[in-house]
């Protein structure tokens, strides 16, 4: 699975650690799902999505 | 916060029990010794670095454990235990055969389960966890 957090990100001008504290997460999570290190769960996809009033699949593509 | 406290506590009496075997056998300290005690202090330099982690976390307003480091923990904690019963088994094949007393082979024991507890820690971080 690929996402497009860094895209969004950066159209919504947010910092990795901006985004974490926005989803309540550690910066961390944040680097390792940019770097497709790792699958969020279903509730972490939708805060992330909601953050970037955007739908989940807008955000998380399936190969 | 807490557990971050717990992790620096747990750090300082290990440290001061290694430091206080170091002093009480001073005269004598052979070199599988002084290996065990670096052994014991990089342990306690691992802890404190995931402490540190914890409260630097803590202090930027993100949580100190989130979804990630639980997921991290747990798979870093089922893998080290699987390697733990191939680690004591070695160990009980070769207590027969090696010439060294039960303490010293329990103490061996206990540092590699550390060890083996860091290692994985550090390669599941490494690689991520995908769940795929």
């Amino acid at each position: 699975m690929n996402n497009r957090i860094k895209e969004y990100r950066a159209k919504y001008n947010l910092t990795q650690e901006e985004l974490a504290r926005k989803v309540n997460v550690r910066r961390e999570t944040i680097v390792f799902l940019e770097k497709n290190k790792y699958n969020p769960s279903l509730k972490l996809a939708f805060d992330i999505a909601r953050v970037f009033n955007s739908k989940i699949e807008e955000i998380f593509l399936f190969d | 916060m807490k557990k971050s406290v717990i992790i620096f506590v747990v750090a300082a009496l290990v440290l001061f029990a290694a430091v206080l075997w170091m002093l009480s056998s001073s005269g004598d300290f052979k070199t599988n010794e002084l290996g065990s005690f670096v052994i014991i202090f990089l342990l306690v330099v691992f802890a404190v670095f995931i402490g540190f982690k914890r409260l630097s976390s803590a202090r930027r307003g993100e949580p100190a454990e989130d979804e990630l480091s639980k997921k991290v923990m747990q798979k870093t904690a089922s893998l080290s235990y699987y390697i733990s019963i191939y680690l004591w088994l070695i160990i009980g094949y070769f207590s027969e055969r090696l010439d060294y007393e039960t303490h010293t082979l329990i103490g061996a024991g206990i540092i590699g389960m550390a060890i083996t507890f860091a290692v994985c820690w550090l390669i599941v971080n490494f690689r991520g966890i995908k769940n795929e």
